[in-house]
């Protein structure tokens, strides 16, 4: 089944791999979240996806829509700069959150505070 | 059904058509001129509301404004009344407006000659009890208030005269059991006032609940409820098999309004309404309405067997039990209540009799009735205002301290007992010779003249006891006032209805004449008998049982005066108290509803749910039980591998949902929302983007409301059941809610199963596909489909959601939490003494500062979401968005805000004003409908062009998009006004005993 039957193979093959690449990034950091153990390990491994992983697949959309309608399409910079954006709000949440759950609680394997 | 003549007039009289009708919209000539005419009647009905309207917003004290009002309008409506008789001479006027004209409902005034006399009544006798008012009703009680609920009870009488529609007819009937509520009601201070008011309102309503049933039968069997038409279908509707019903539920309002027996007791009951009310109530309108009714209906309905039996026999027991009540009061106004009644019950009879003849002595003796029966009530108001006292044992001699009312008072008196020259004398003698008239020759018919004559001479024995104890004798001993002549404006109207039962009474051929003959003609029609309004007719029967009347009656009184005087209550019928069959029935429907409620009620949701759930459960399995399940002959798809995934995980998600929902409400809400996204994806998966995007930001603002609540239950905490297990009931009431779960969840499946390997079929969507754009102008058909083809609908759905919206927050503002969830959170707390351990630092600030970089990004935030729900709305008619998914964007917005700087912060730099918020969006969205009207298309049609805007370029432009925005700031207003109600509980002050002072 082809999507898009009008898309040049150079275009193709780049898109692929860009896509590809983004995905893989994405998959690496979801394999993090599962191996990692503590809570504040496992913080890191999802941002590969929502960084390198999103920038990888939103390339490869701008240059498959910019080839596809022979004119830049890039309005998915504001997906990057928004998700960009918004992500560090939701771990910093979560983190904020586990910090002071486990504070409450006495748990030796704290991140120290250091101030 | 052949049609039973009992008095071999009957064949005449139904086939009776009613006189020709000059419509608004007839003859090309005077058209103009009789649709003028026709017109006024708009402005004599809206007359009195008007009027009552202006009363109201008089300030309590403007006794004197509030009469004028109520005078002038009484007194123009009459001169317009009188005005319009000319116009009669060639038929009824008649005025329409389409309303509902495929439901045969159009509003329809009707001025034939019974409406005109009526009319008169209800406005000349109207305007002579407001004057008598404005003296009676003291200056401390609310008089403009007063004269309002007069002059609304006036209109809808007028209303109800003038009715062209039977279902209109209803409507005003139903409307003066109102406004008798209110006006009985008037000193509501007053218990007695209060119970009377109230039975009034019950008996005569429910009256009109039967009357409105038995008009619908008869609109059934006419097929039209407009009254010319229903009058020239006498016959249909007297061989129609739904005869007998409606004439029953027809009689049965007729009888509740006219109070005749078995439901005469509310009546004397009213009397504890001021004197003025029952006055106007009890002689000219009110009761005359079920008189009027019958009258209306009598070439319809009348003229079977079953008519006569059952008028006539409950004109006569009424007449009778009445007039023999009222000999035996010693109240003045139960006196002449009970005289009503009794009068009443007269007239039904001689409607009941069935012949022409009867229906013209009907006619005439109400309007008789009408005069000397209204300048009774205010002559015995005056007795009470002056004297102090109404009780007739404590009265006498008090002709000597008001000459004028006595006299006055006397001769209305003696027009009551039927003395010669007096109006109902005349009115009296038709009666009697249509009693000694056979019609039927049933033991009722042989009967009727000993029993006429008989309840005319009581009737004559309370008319001069009325007069003897009141007005003659020794001086009054220990009234608690000194009586004296009342002032001259409250005798002026007593005045000029003597006047008229004198005039009358000696010249009743060329002063009522004419006016009794149009009234007579438009009822009768071709019909009308030959009579002789003359006074003398010669030494005949009706005049020999006239004087053995009024002798009987007369030598009553001096035989058994003071046997009366002594007596507490009527012997015989004293034992049948209506009022408490009345309590009594009430007590029982009120006592059979608590025992429902009892059974079938609980306070507790969960059974309610269960039930619900139950039920509806049950009925969606009743049709597979009756034809068997089976599936449809469509081929099965290759299920995507993917896909099943997806559904696998939302599965699981829901599932574990209902599994912690007990006692980790936060993991199943998590859950929940979980269930919800993959439902999302779905909606990605099967190309339906709109659906999506509303299912998703849906998903976001339920999760983070329901967030916010689950702050305020209390917590639940795992059972310890004493055994180690729990007790064998709560067992099963989980194993059966799990079943009915189980039951509905499997059947839904089927069902959707079933449904789904069947064809489409042809279905509407074809119908949406083809004409959005071409008649909607949207590309996205979703959207057209919400604000164009079905925006009825929308409007519907926006303003239950306004009402949801506004509930929530009612219910909310009152919310006080259980104590346990009162106190500040756990972590707040902690954060606060940390706090105050601190040098240098202050309560609060770890609160504001520990989340410093997310709050601000989040701040950031707000415009960019703004922009991206306007462009969602302005989007929304071609491509996926559209006003509700805006709204809830534009909410979602706010959301972020409240939960990233807090309520206080917030509230201090925006204004959120959720309330107006929601109207204006209401108001926006009916605008836009309502736009559609000057343009001359229906409600809420659309309209779309494009425009080209420089810069931007061609942009479609649509009257729905306005509709879409109102839609918008109401989703908007709704939403907020949740959240804000939701918010607001954590920084309101708990009661106090939930905190212990602080310093200030």
């Amino acid at each position: 089944m082809i999507q898009a039957p009008d898309l040049p193979l150079w275009a193709s093959l780049l898109v692929a791999v860009l896509l590809l690449a983004g995905a893989a990034v994405t998959l690496t950091g979801s394999l993090g979240l599962l191996r990692m153990k503590s809570f504040y390990d496992r913080v890191h491994p999802p941002t590969l996806g929502s960084s390198l992983g999103m920038v990888l697949v939103v390339a490869a959309s701008i240059l498959c829509f910019s080839v596809l309608r022979s004119r830049p399409s890039v309005h998915e910079l504001l997906i990057a700069f928004f998700l960009t954006l918004t992500t560090p709000v939701t771990f910093m949440l979560l983190a904020r959150a586990a910090l002071y759950r486990d504070r409450m609680e006495g748990r030796e394997d704290v991140p120290h505070d250091d101030a | 059904m052949p049609i039973a003549c009992p008095n071999g007039w009957g064949r005449e009289c139904t086939d009776a058509a009613p006189p020709p009708v000059k419509r608004n919209t007839a003859p090309p000539g005077d058209t103009e001129i009789s649709a003028a005419t026709a017109d006024l009647l708009w402005v004599l009905l809206a007359l009195p509301f008007a009027g009552s309207l202006l009363a109201a917003l008089l300030p309590a004290r403007a006794r004197n404004a509030a009469g004028l009002v109520a005078g002038g309008t009484a007194l123009v409506g009459a001169l317009l009344t009188a005005l319009l008789y000319s116009s009669l001479a060639d038929g009824a006027l008649r005025a329409e407006i389409a309303w509902l004209p495929s439901l045969g409902l159009d509003l329809v005034l009707r001025l034939d000659g019974l409406a005109w006399i009526f009319a008169f009544l209800v406005l000349a006798i109207g305007f002579l009890v407001v004057v008598y008012a404005r003296y009676y009703m003291s200056p401390e009680d609310p008089v403009p208030r007063f004269f309002a609920f007069f002059l609304a009870f006036m209109g809808s009488m007028l209303g109800l005269v003038l009715s062209g529609n039977l279902v209109q007819l209803v409507f005003f009937w139903e409307l003066t059991s109102l406004f008798s509520f209110l006006l009985i009601g008037y000193w509501h201070h007053n218990e007695t006032a209060r119970k009377g008011a109230r039975m009034a309102l019950i008996v005569t309503a429910a009256g009109g609940v039967c009357l409105l049933v038995g008009v619908l039968l008869v609109g059934k069997i006419v097929g039209s409820y407009d009254l010319d038409e229903v009058l020239a279908a006498g016959d249909l509707v007297r061989s129609s098999e739904l005869y007998l019903p409606a004439l029953v539920l027809i009689l049965l309002g007729a009888f509740t309004k006219s109070a005749q027996f078995p439901f005469h007791f509310w009546l004397p009951h009213a009397m504890a309404a001021p004197t003025p009310v029952s006055a106007y109530l009890h002689s000219a309108t009110m009761v005359k309405a079920g008189i009027f009714l019958m009258i209306r209906l009598w070439p319809v309905l009348a003229g079977t067997d079953a008519w006569y039996l059952i008028v006539t026999t409950v004109g006569l027991a009424t007449m009778g039990i009445g007039a023999w009540a009222a000999i035996f009061q010693q109240d003045l106004k139960g006196l002449l209540a009970y005289s009503t009644i009794s009068h009443l019950g007269l007239i039904t009879l001689l409607l009941g009799l069935d012949s022409p003849l009867a229906a013209v002595a009907a006619i005439f003796h109400t309007l008789n009735h009408a005069t000397f029966k209204a300048s009774l009530f205010m002559a015995a108001g005056i007795i009470d205002h002056e004297a102090g006292t109404r009780d007739l044992r404590r009265l006498s001699g008090l002709y000597r301290f008001m000459p004028y009312t006595a006299t006055l008072a006397m001769v209305a008196a003696a027009a009551m007992a039927g003395v010669p020259l007096l109006n109902g004398f005349l009115s009296k003698e038709m009666f009697l010779a249509e009693a000694l008239d056979t019609h039927s020759g049933t033991p009722i018919d042989a009967a009727l003249p000993y029993l006429a004559t008989a309840a005319l001479a009581l009737s004559v024995l309370y008319s001069v006891r009325f007069i003897h104890q009141a007005f003659f004798g020794p001086p009054p001993v220990g009234l608690p006032k000194q009586p004296h002549e009342a002032p001259f404006w409250m005798r002026v109207p007593i005045e000029v209805l003597v006047l008229a039962c004198l005039v009358v009474g000696t010249l009743p051929a060329i002063t009522v004449g004419p006016f009794l003959d149009t009234a007579v003609r438009s009822v009768l029609g071709s019909a009308t008998p030959a009579y002789s309004l003359a006074i003398w007719h010669g030494f005949n029967r009706p005049l020999l049982l006239s004087l053995v009347a009024l002798a009987g009656g007369g030598a009553g009184y001096l035989i058994f005066r003071e046997r009366l005087n002594a007596m507490s209550g009527a012997p015989l019928i004293g034992r049948f108290k209506g009022r408490k069959g009345f309590d009594a029935v009430l007590a029982s429907i009120v006592n059979t509803a608590r025992a429902l409620e009892r059974r079938l009620g609980t306070v507790r949701l969960q059974p309610q749910l269960k039930l619900l759930a139950a039920i509806a459960c049950l009925a969606a399995f009743l049709p597979f039980g009756r034809y068997g399940y089976s599936l449809g002959d469509a081929t099965g798809t290759i299920a995507d591998p993917g896909f099943v995934v997806i559904w696998l995980v939302g599965g699981a998600c829901a599932i574990g949902a209902a599994w912690q929902a007990k006692y980790r409400r936060l993991a199943a809400l998590i859950l929940m929302a979980g269930a919800g996204l993959v439902s999302c994806i779905s909606f990605v998966w099967l190309s339906a983007p709109d659906l999506a995007l509303t299912q998703l930001l849906v998903e976001t603002v339920t999760t983070v409301l329901l967030l916010l609540g689950l702050r305020w239950l209390p917590k639940q905490r795992p059972d310890v059941w004493p055994a180690g297990r729990p007790p064998l009931a709560v067992r099963l009431r989980r194993g059966s809610d799990l079943l009915i779960a189980i039951a509905a969840g499997c059947g839904m499946a089927l069902i959707s199963y079933a449904v789904m390997t069947r064809p489409l079929g042809e279905s509407l969507s074809t119908f949406f596909l083809e004409r959005a754009y071409a008649e909607g102008g949207g590309r996205n058909v979703v959207n057209v489909i919400l604000v164009d083809f079905r925006a009825l609908d929308t409007l519907g759905e926006i303003a239950v959601l306004a009402i949801v919206g506004v509930t929530v927050f009612s219910l909310l503002r009152r919310f006080r939490p259980a104590e346990e969830s009162v106190r500040a959170p756990e972590q707040q707390l902690l954060q606060n003494a940390a706090d105050e351990a601190r040098e240098g630092r202050r309560v609060g600030d770890t609160l504001t500062d520990y989340l410093l970089v997310p709050r601000i990004i989040m701040e950031w935030l707000f415009p960019f979401i703004i922009v991206f729900a306007l462009y969602l709305l302005v989007r929304g008619h071609d491509l996926p968005g559209g006003g509700f998914a805006a709204g809830v964007t534009m909410s979602i917005a706010l959301i972020l805000q409240y939960v990233a700087s807090g309520t206080r912060s917030v509230e201090a730099r925006l204004r959120v004003r959720p309330l107006s918020w929601i109207g204006v969006g209401l108001l926006v969205a009916t605008a836009t409908g309502a736009g559609a009207w000057l343009f001359g298309y229906p409600f809420l049609t659309s309209w779309f062009d494009y425009a080209e805007l420089p810069l931007i370029g061609r942009v479609p432009l649509a009257s729905a998009l306005v509709f879409d925005l109102g839609v918008f700031i109401l989703v908007v207003g709704a939403t907020a006004l949740m959240l804000i109600a939701l918010a607001h509980q954590s920084i309101r002050t708990p009661m106090k005993r939930a905190r212990p002072a602080e310093p200030s």
